[in-house]
């Protein structure tokens, strides 16, 4: 009874406190975080953590005998072919996607912000083919580049040179091209009008001054263009490589990751040994190794275009 | 400002550029009106005849109005959730600076820089757990994870307004859900419509969350019943490609309406991704 005396005007205390309207409002506000609270926690890092421990564990998903087993998984990763070939081939797909798509969409940007007759319309058929899912225009390309009679290309160069059919999709070189230049088919045009935003808001009266002090177009493109572009190029970039390492539906619908695992993806790899063959310590690890990977691509392309980005500003 | 001169020839090049570009959806347009020999001996020809038999066939053979029932179900109600968590999240943000949040919103960005691969397999066991798999309902429950990237854009959205507006509805006694419905809601429309059409491209063409998570074939989404349906039209090429169209209509549409929407989308998203 005493100590619940000399307790009380600490609890009333704390009871005024939490009952305060201040606070209240203070904890109302609050509650409005428990949403993106619970996304976070159950979407991110329950699964995140889990995935870290999967991968030092020798866990299959049934067996309740669960083992550490150190960086075994990782090992693993790097003597497995298929996994080997998914790093190797979204390596390539990533890398040449950016530079071929950069190396086009700047000066696409550059035509499509000219004055000509019909440039709206086409900027939208340039621009459209990044609008559908990917994943039905690669079913699309597949028939496109069939060896068959009805496949659109093989067609036509039997109709034009005489020779064919080119097996575009059966031979491993010419599969992981014909990925890349879907990709580059569909993604183009949306990256040359995010360069297009970039150059609408560079001043006519650069290029004025420029043309008065005699410079060519070329040396305005070289000197004004592409250095207030830096920023753009940072964007469309880094949405290029983080893009690139994270696919799965282009390869996957338009080759099935073949021939063999010439278009094999990392994505694809982790899905196939997680979830169809239930080897979670393996698809784990990769998924860890994934996730640096990209980690570690993102912090150096954003480092690389600051130091860019000062040296042309 | 030199007014730039229309040039004719730069306009043929063009023109005939952005023809090449959109010669696949030519192609795919023109065989939906013809028979398979048709396809197989001239595939880039125009039809000869209104030809409409493989549309007929394919909506007798598949449940397309089942799949795009589905796929907008799945697509509102996913944008709604995401729309409403991230827009409550960006508004607590906005008025309570306390270490706690601060803390919070470093984890919200480390959580959007995390690849989804990287949590795919225990989300998917947690579906098994929740008995989500394989149900529409599982399906909006992950494209929740896309609330992250509203939150964001949502914020920067709301930084941009004078914070005194919040201030006065507070001081007449307004209190939070109040300015969030009355106050908060109507002012960031324009972001919420942006950051819907984004995402709503997004869920709508999704494949690779459909092809791990739906096997019932009443419960595929357009893009998961085309890809089914390759093998059962390998053979009938047109009957893919008029299946293929049908489903492409709707994005056209979309395109048409929202094609504003879409690019300050791509501006926007660009900035904060």
């Amino acid at each position: 009874m005493t100590a619940l005396g000399r307790r009380a005007p600490a609890l009333t205390g704390a009871l005024s406190w939490l009952t305060s309207p201040k606070t209240l409002e203070g904890l109302r506000l609050q509650a409005f975080l428990v949403p993106i609270g619970i996304v976070f926690a159950v979407l991110f890092a329950i699964p995140l953590a889990q995935s870290l421990y999967f991968s030092v564990t020798d866990f299959n998903g049934y067996s309740l005998d669960v083992n550490f087993v150190g960086l075994e998984n990782y090992r693993k990763i790097f003597t497995d072919p298929s996994m080997l070939a998914g790093l190797g081939f979204t390596l390539l797909y990533a890398i040449g996607t950016t530079v071929i798509v950069t190396v086009l969409a700047i000066p696409l940007a550059v035509l499509l912000n000219k004055r000509f007759f019909g440039r709206n319309v086409v900027r939208a058929v340039f621009f459209f083919p990044a609008i559908p899912s990917i994943a039905i225009l690669g079913l699309v390309w597949g028939f496109i580049l069939s060896p068959l009679g009805s496949g659109a290309i093989n067609w036509l160069l039997d109709a034009v040179g005489g020779f064919g059919p080119v097996p575009w999709l059966s031979d491993g070189t010419l599969a992981q091209l014909s990925v890349i230049v879907v990709a580059v088919w569909s993604s183009t045009g949306w990256h040359a009008i995010l360069y297009l935003a970039y150059l609408q808001s560079i001043p006519g009266d650069y290029y004025e001054a420029a043309r008065v002090d005699g410079a060519s177009p070329r040396q305005s493109f070289f000197r004004i263009t592409l250095p207030l572009l830096a920023p753009a190029i940072t964007v469309s970039s880094l949405l290029l490589m983080t893009g690139g390492l994270k696919v799965y539906d282009l390869p996957y619908t338009l080759t099935k990751g073949g021939p063999g695992y010439a278009t094999f993806t990392i994505t694809q790899s982790i899905i196939q040994s997680g979830i169809a063959q239930a080897k979670f310590g393996q698809a784990s690890a990769l998924a860890v190794v994934f996730m640096l990977v990209v980690g570690a691509i993102v912090a150096v392309q954003l480092v690389l275009s600051r130091r860019l980005e000062d040296r042309v500003s | 400002m030199r007014k730039q001169r229309s040039s004719p020839l730069l306009s043929l090049l063009m023109i005939l550029a952005a023809a090449v570009v959109g010669v696949p959806f030519y192609y795919i347009v023109v065989n939906t009106f013809k028979t398979q020999a048709e396809t197989s001996s001239s595939p880039l020809a125009p039809p000869t005849s209104l030809y409409l038999d493989n549309y007929i066939r394919v909506f007798e053979n598949t449940p397309i109005l089942q799949s795009f029932l589905n796929t907008l179900y799945v697509t509102v109600a996913s944008i709604v959730i995401m729309l409403v968590i991230g827009s409550m999240a960006a508004y607590a943000m906005l008025l309570r600076h306390t270490l706690v949040n601060r803390v919070i919103a470093v984890l919200l960005v480390i959580a959007f820089l995390v690849p989804g691969q990287a949590t795919l397999i225990p989300v998917y066991r947690i579906l098994v757990e929740l008995e989500l798999v394989d149900t529409l309902e599982g399906l909006v429950f992950l494209y929740a994870a896309g609330s992250i990237f509203c939150y964001f854009l949502i914020q920067g959205y709301l930084r941009s307004l004078p914070i005194s507006i919040f201030e006065a509805a507070r001081i007449d006694g307004a209190g939070p859900w109040q300015i969030y419905w009355r106050i908060v809601l109507p002012l960031i429309r324009p972001i919420l419509i942006t950051v819907g059409v984004f995402q709503t491209m997004w869920i709508w063409n999704d494949f690779i969350t459909p092809n791990v998570f739906i096997s019932s074939p009443d419960k595929q989404t357009l893009v998961l019943q085309v890809y089914k349906a390759v093998g059962q039209y390998s053979v009938d090429w047109p009957a893919f490609m008029t299946l293929s169209v049908i489903v492409l209509i709707p994005v056209v549409i979309f395109f048409v309406a929202m094609q504003r929407h879409i690019v300050n989308g791509l501006l926007q998203g660009s900035v904060k991704g």
